[in-house]
C-alpha cells in the first residue's frame, strides 16, 4: 500500500491498544497538529484508524486572580483584620477594618461582598462582626486557586470536570479570577485493518506539485498524489487591459442616446467663431468670447464659410429676424467671426449640420448627439480642466413645446438612475425659454445640477434655414462621472496628470 | 453668473412683505430665477442672477420682479418725469470712440447706507454686464448740490453741462480717492482705480471729459471728480453715463432711474444736445410687440384661454391688449427697464415663468427618429476594445500641450513652420499654437500623443509596473489646405513600461492589432530621434507610412525620470479602416 507520507507518519505512531491524541502523534511525528489531524482523517476515511474526540476543560488563573493568590482574598483579608480587630466578639466600627485589611476603591465593595456570601460574619450598620468558627485558610476558593497556580508551569492546569468543586471553581469564574476553556482533543487508534496495513508493509507515496503533460502521458498520475495547497491564500495581482472610466462612461451615454433614436455628429475642434458663437446668437463683445474664456488659435481666418449664410446671420445680429425683431447693438465683423479659436462647447458641430452644409439638408423630425471634447479658458483645479467632454443632443421637430424638452430629458437621466428633474428658468444668448436642470442624486439625493437647455432662438434658426423647433440640452461629462463617483480631483482622471492606481481601481461600470 | 447682495430685510420692506421669512424669500426668489447662493458675513442673500434681466441687479429691481410674482402689482409702471431744466451739451471735440451721453436728475433721494450700498452695487454690476466693463458703458453719478451749471445762452433756461474731449494733460481736478490734484494722464498712470481702466481711453488722441461752470468734474469711464462726490447727506444727483452705444447706456440709465425711483425719489429729465439733434432723456419710451396666442400654446404646451393670458403677461410687468379679430394676438407693451426683449418669443418666456415651468406636464415628443453612432466612433471603439484586450490600460490625455513637452524633452528638434504631417517624421510637424496662452503648459495642440503617455508614466513612477498604456486621441498640425488651418486626426498610441520590455513586445502587439482589422503591417527600419537606433521602424500599414514603433531611446526615458526600457509604437486610427 502506498500513501502519501503525512499519512503514514501518523499510521505508525499510532497504536491499537490505546488512544493517542493527536498532539502526542504531531510531537512525535514533527508534523503541524493540522497535517496530523488532516492525515488522520484520510486515514479514517480509508478505513485504517478511528479518530474520537474528548471534550476537555481547561482552567486557568488569571492576572487579576494571580494578585488575590499572592495577597491573599479580599474577603479573607477582611476577616483576619475583622478578628485582629475583635470583631469575633463584638461589631467593630468597619472603616478601621477595612483600612488594616489593606483594602480600597473596588477591592472594598467586592471585599464585603464576599465575606456576606460565605457568611464570614455580619456587616450593618456600618459595623462588622466576624464568626469565630470560620476558618479562612480553608476557604475553597483560596485553595483551589493556589493548586491552580501549582499545577502548572505556566499557572496552565488542565483540570477534568471532576478535579476540585465545580461549584468552587464556577464560582471563581464568575469572579473573574479564574477562566476556563474548552478544547476538544481529538484521538486515534489503529483499527484492525491498519494494523493489517502496517503489517503488510506501508510505503510512502510520491506527492507531486504540478500534474504535468509526461504524468498525463505516461499513465504515472495514478501512482502519485498531489500536495494539498492553501486554497484561501491570495493569489499574485494580476490587472488587465481597462478603458478609460471617463469613456466607459461616454460609451454609456452614447448607447443610451442611441437607444433613444439620436444619431451621432462629427466636427473639427478647431472651427471658426462663426461656427461657434455667431450663429448661436451671441453678441461679438459677449464676455465669453474674449481672450479670457476661449483659445484663439494662431492660424489665418476661415475663408470657406458660405456667403449667404455670413450675410443672413449678419443680419440676425443687426437687425434681429422677423417683424418684431430686432438686433443687439453691438458691432459685428467677419474679421471677428473668421477667426478660427477651439470651440468652446460642441454646438458648433449643430449649427453645422443645421445649416445644412455638413451632411446636407436636414428634415423633421431629427436627432442628434455629440460626446465630445471642448475647451475652456479656465484655471486648473479640483473640479475645472481646460478640455473636458461636452454631452449635447438636440430634437429637431414640427411644432415642440417645452413638455417635449421635459419629457426628453427625463428619460434621458432616468436612464441613470436620476429622477425627479425641477426645471429652473435660465438665460442663454441662444435659447428661449432656457432651463437649468436639477435633479435627486441617486445616492446622496441632494438635489444638484445636471444640465443647461432650451429651445433655439428664431435668430438661430432662421439664418440656418431651418422653420420648425429644434430643442437641446448639454452637459459635461465630467460632472456625470464625479455625481456617479464623487472623485475627489478631476485631475486625478482626465489627463496627463491622472493617477494610475486610481484609474486601475475604479469599478467597472455596467 | 454674477452674483448681487441683496439685504433681506430690505427685500421685506421694498416688498411691503415684512412678515416673509428668509427661506420663503429664498424661494420665491428661486422660482423667479435667482439662484441662492450663500450668505455675506453681515447676513446679506447672495443671489446669482440671470444677465438677461439686468433689472433685478439691485434690491430694488428684486423687491419690483417679487411684487409681480406675488401679484401686489400689475402691468406695466412708467415713473413720473419732470422737464427737464438741465442738458448736457455734447462738443465737436468729444473723442470719436466714445460720442455718445445720457442722463438725468434724481431729485429728493434719501439714501441711508443701505440705499448708498444698493446704488453702489447696481452701478459696478451693470458696468460689469451691459456697461462691458466699462467701455461700452459707463455710469458717473454725481451730487448734484455741487454743481454749477452754466447758464445758457440768453432767453434760455436751465442749466448746462458739456461733455468734450480734451488733451490727457490738458486740465487737472481732484479725483475720488485722492487729494491733489491731477490731469487725466496722471490718473490714467499714478491712481489705482485709472490703471484699471487706462487700457480703454489710453489710445484716443482726447480723452472723454465733463464739465461744469467751475470745471472737469468726470472723466468717464475712469473716475469721478471729489467734489461731486455723493455721499448719505445727498438730495439731489445727476446721473451721466458715456459710452460707445446709444441704445446701451439708455438702458442702463433707465435701471438705474427706476431703482431710485423706488427709494421714492423724482426723475427729472435732462436734454442731451448733439451737434445733429436734441434727445430728452431719459428714454421712458415704452414699447410693443405683437404676440400671437398660437404662439404661447404651441411652446408651453398647455391651453390657456385669453383672460388667462392677459394676466399672465400683466404678472410679469407687462401689459397686453387682446385683438380677437381672428387668431387672437396680443398686443404687449414692454417697460422701459427690459434690456432683453429683442423677439416676440422673449415674451412667451415670460409667460411660461409667471405660469410657472415646473408645473407643466413632460411628455415624451411623438417623433421617430433612428439612432446611430459615426464611422469613425465605431472604429474608434473596436480599436479599443482591441487595444485593451492585448493587455493596454486606456487613457485620456489632454490634447492641449506645450512645446516643450511636445518636441524638446522627446528629443526632437523644432520644426520650421511648413513642415506638414506626410512629409515628416512622426510627431515633427508645425503645430498649431495657442494665441496668447496663460499657461506656459498648454500653449500648442500636440502633434503625436507619444509625449502625453511619457508624461503619465513620470507621473506614474510610484505605482505598480507594468505599465502598459494606451490612448487613441486627437493629434492636429498646422495645414494651410484645411478649411480651418488645422489638420486633425486620430491617433493611435502606445508604451510598454516594464523591467524587460523590447521592440517585439511592442510589435507582437502592433501586428496582433492589425490582425484584428485584416491589415497588412510592414516595419522597415528608420531613424527617429525619440528611438534607439537601430531599434526603430516606420509603421507602414497596407502600403502607408503611418506611425513610427520603436525602443525609447535612454535620453528620453532618463529625461522622464524613467529608470526601465520603454517600448512604443504610435499610428493614424484610419489605417485601421
Amino acid at each position: 500500500m502506498r500513501l502519501p507520507e503525512s499519512q503514514v507518519a501518523v499510521l505508525e505512531a499510532a497504536s491499537a491498544t490505546e488512544e493517542r491524541t493527536i498532539e502526542h502523534v504531531s510531537e512525535e511525528t514533527g508534523l503541524k497538529p493540522e497535517t496530523v489531524t488532516g492525515a488522520a482523517f484520510d486515514l479514517e476515511d480509508a478505513g485504517l484508524v478511528s479518530v474520537s474526540t474528548t471534550e476537555t476543560v481547561s482552567y486557568t488563573v488569571t492576572g487579576e486572580g494571580e494578585t488575590y493568590a499572592d495577597a491573599g482574598l479580599p474577603e479573607v483579608r477582611l476577616y483576619r483584620a475583622a478578628v485582629d480587630a475583635g470583631a469575633d466578639d463584638a461589631p467593630v466600627p468597619m472603616g478601621a477594618v477595612i483600612g488594616a485589611a489593606d483594602l480600597d476603591g473596588q477591592a472594598v465593595d467586592i471585599a464585603l461582598a464576599n465575606y456576606a456570601r460565605k457568611e464570614y460574619g455580619e456587616v450593618a450598620s456600618g459595623e462588622i462582626s466576624a464568626d469565630p468558627d470560620v476558618d479562612p485558610a480553608a476557604d475553597p476558593e483560596a485553595t483551589t486557586l493556589d493548586a491552580l497556580l501549582a499545577g502548572g508551569e505556566s499557572g496552565d492546569v488542565e483540570a477534568q470536570d471532576g478535579d476540585g468543586d465545580r461549584e468552587v471553581l464556577d464560582q471563581l469564574v464568575r469572579r473573574g479570577l479564574v477562566e476556563r476553556t474548552e478544547r476538544a482533543v481529538r484521538s486515534v487508534t489503529l483499527t484492525d485493518a491498519g494494523v493489517t496495513a502496517l503489517m503488510e508493509g506501508v510505503d510512502v507515496a510520491e506527492t507531486i506539485d504540478r500534474l504535468t503533460p509526461e504524468l498525463l502521458a505516461s499513465g504515472e498520475w495514478q501512482d502519485v498524489a498531489f500536495t494539498p495547497y492553501n486554497v484561501e491564500a491570495d493569489a499574485p495581482e494580476r490587472r488587465g487591459g481597462k478603458v478609460h472610466i471617463l469613456r466607459q462612461t461616454a460609451e454609456r451615454v452614447k448607447d443610451t442616446l442611441v437607444g433613444m433614436g439620436f444619431r451621432e455628429m462629427d466636427g473639427p475642434h478647431a472651427d471658426a467663431e462663426f461656427w461657434i458663437n455667431d450663429c448661436l446668437f451671441m453678441p461679438q463683445d459677449h464676455p465669453a468670447r474674449t481672450h479670457w474664456d476661449q483659445f484663439a488659435l494662431d492660424v489665418p481666418p476661415m475663408e470657406s464659410i458660405p456667403d449667404d449664410l455670413v450675410e443672413r446671420v449678419r443680419s440676425a445680429h443687426l437687425d434681429g429676424v422677423g417683424e418684431d425683431g430686432q438686433g443687439y447693438h453691438s458691432p459685428w465683423t467677419e474679421e471677428v467671426a473668421r477667426e478660427v479659436d477651439l470651440r468652446g462647447h460642441t454646438t458648433s458641430l449643430s449649427m453645422r449640420y443645421l445649416s445644412g452644409h455638413e451632411i446636407g439638408e436636414l428634415e423633421p423630425p431629427e436627432r442628434f448627439f455629440s460626446v465630445e471634447k471642448v475647451y475652456r479658458n479656465d484655471t486648473l483645479d479640483p473640479t475645472h480642466l481646460l478640455e473636458f467632454f461636452q454631452i449635447e443632443g438636440w430634437v429637431m421637430a414640427e411644432d415642440l413645446s417645452v413638455r417635449d424638452l421635459m419629457g426628453t430629458f427625463e428619460e434621458f437621466y432616468r436612464q441613470f438612475g436620476i429622477t425627479d428633474l425641477e426645471f429652473k428658468p435660465h438665460y442663454n444668448p441662444y435659447t428661449e425659454p432656457s432651463f437649468e436642470l436639477f435633479g435627486t442624486h441617486p445616492e446622496t439625493g441632494e438635489l444638484i445640477e445636471i444640465g443647461n437647455s432650451g429651445m433655439f432662438r428664431e435668430e438661430v434658426l432662421r439664418p440656418l434655414g431651418v422653420e420648425c423647433d429644434v430643442m437641446a440640452w448639454g452637459l459635461a461629462l465630467e460632472r456625470l462621472l464625479m455625481l456617479m463617483y464623487g472623485f475627489d480631483d478631476i485631475r486625478d482622471v482626465h489627463g496627463t496628470l491622472c493617477d494610475l492606481d486610481l484609474l486601475r481601481s475604479v469599478e467597472v461600470l455596467h | 453668473m454674477p452674483v448681487v447682495d441683496v439685504d433681506p430685510d430690505e427685500l421685506r420692506r421694498l416688498t411691503g412683505h415684512e412678515e416673509k421669512a428668509d427661506d420663503e424669500l429664498i424661494d420665491d426668489l428661486f422660482a423667479l430665477g435667482l439662484e441662492f447662493e450663500g450668505e455675506t458675513e453681515d447676513g446679506l442673500l447672495q443671489l446669482e442672477f440671470g444677465p438677461d434681466r439686468l433689472d433685478r441687479l439691485s434690491v430694488e429691481g428684486v423687491a419690483r420682479s417679487l411684487r409681480y410674482q406675488y401679484g401686489d402689482d400689475r402691468g406695466v409702471y412708467v415713473p413720473n418725469t419732470n422737464d427737464p431744466d438741465w442738458t448736457i451739451e455734447v462738443e465737436e471735440s468729444v473723442p470719436a470712440e466714445r460720442p455718445y451721453v445720457t442722463g438725468a436728475v434724481i431729485r429728493g433721494v434719501d439714501l441711508d447706507e443701505d440705499a448708498l450700498d444698493s446704488l453702489i452695487q447696481l452701478q459696478e454690476k451693470l458696468h460689469a454686464t451691459m456697461g462691458r466693463k466699462r467701455k461700452k458703458g459707463a455710469i458717473g453719478i454725481h451730487d448734484l448740490t455741487m454743481l454749477k451749471g452754466d447758464v445758457l445762452e440768453a432767453g434760455a433756461d436751465g442749466n448746462s453741462i458739456t461733455y468734450r474731449g480734451v488733451d490727457p494733460a490738458g486740465d487737472r481736478f481732484v479725483p475720488l480717492d485722492s487729494d491733489r490734484e491731477m490731469t487725466p494722464a496722471d490718473v490714467l498712470d499714478d491712481h489705482p482705480t485709472g490703471e484699471t481702466y487706462a487700457p480703454i481711453v489710453s489710445e484716443y488722441e482726447r480723452y472723454p471729459a465733463i464739465y461744469d461752470e467751475i470745471g472737469l468734474f468726470s472723466f468717464p469711464p475712469v473716475i469721478n471728480g471729489r467734489r461731486t462726490e455723493v455721499s448719505t447727506d445727498s438730495r439731489n444727483l445727476f446721473v451721466e453715463l458715456t459710452g460707445t452705444d446709444q441704445w446701451t447706456i439708455d438702458r442702463m440709465c433707465n435701471v438705474i432711474c427706476y431703482a431710485l425711483d423706488a427709494r421714492g425719489a423724482t426723475v427729472e429729465a435732462v436734454e442731451v444736445a448733439y451737434r445733429d439733434g436734441t434727445l430728452r432723456r431719459p428714454d421712458f419710451e415704452v414699447e410693443t410687440k405683437t404676440v400671437a396666442h398660437e404662439r404661447i400654446e404651441g411652446m408651453l404646451g398647455v391651453e390657456l384661454d385669453v383672460a388667462e393670458t392677459v394676466d399672465l403677461f400683466e404678472r410679469s410687468g407687462l401689459d397686453a391688449v387682446a385683438d380677437e379679430d381672428g387668431d387672437v394676438t396680443y398686443e404687449v407693451s414692454i417697460p422701459p427697464y427690459r434690456t432683453d426683449v429683442l423677439h416676440p418669443l422673449d415674451l412667451v418666456d415670460d409667460v411660461g415663468r409667471a405660469y410657472g415651468f415646473n408645473d407643466l406636464d413632460p411628455r415624451y415628443p411623438d417623433v421617430a427618429t433612428v439612432g446611430s453612432r459615426h464611422d469613425r466612433s465605431k472604429l474608434e471603439a473596436a480599436a479599443r476594445t482591441s487595444l485593451v484586450g492585448l493587455g493596454f490600460e486606456d487613457l485620456l490625455n489632454f490634447h492641449m500641450i506645450s512645446e516643450v513637452e511636445n518636441y524638446d524633452r522627446m528629443g526632437l528638434d523644432r520644426p520650421a513652420a511648413t513642415v506638414q504631417g506626410d512629409d515628416a517624421l512622426v510627431g515633427v510637424e508645425s503645430p498649431v499654437t495657442i494665441t496668447e496662452p496663460y499657461s506656459e503648459d498648454y500653449t500648442m495642440l500636440r502633434t503625436w500623443a507619444l509625449p502625453s503617455l511619457l508624461m503619465v508614466l513620470e507621473n506614474n513612477t510610484h505605482r505598480a509596473y507594468p505599465q502598459d498604456l494606451a490612448e487613441i486621441g486627437l493629434a492636429a498640425g498646422a495645414d494651410d489646405d484645411e478649411p480651418t488651418g488645422v489638420a486633425e486626426r486620430r491617433t493611435v498610441a502606445a508604451v510598454l513600461a516594464r523591467h524587460d520590455a523590447t521592440y517585439e513586445d511592442a510589435k507582437s502587439r502592433l501586428a496582433a492589432i492589425c490582425r484584428d482589422f485584416d491589415v497588412e503591417l510592414e516595419t522597415p527600419a528608420t531613424e527617429h530621434p525619440t528611438f534607439i537606433d537601430g531599434r526603430a521602424a516606420t509603421v507602414v500599414i497596407d502600403g502607408a507610412s503611418v506611425g513610427v514603433i520603436g525602443e525609447v531611446h535612454p535620453r528620453v526615458l532618463v529625461e522622464h525620470d524613467l529608470e526601465l526600457p520603454v517600448a512604443a509604437f504610435e499610428f493614424d486610427l484610419d489605417a485601421l479602416a
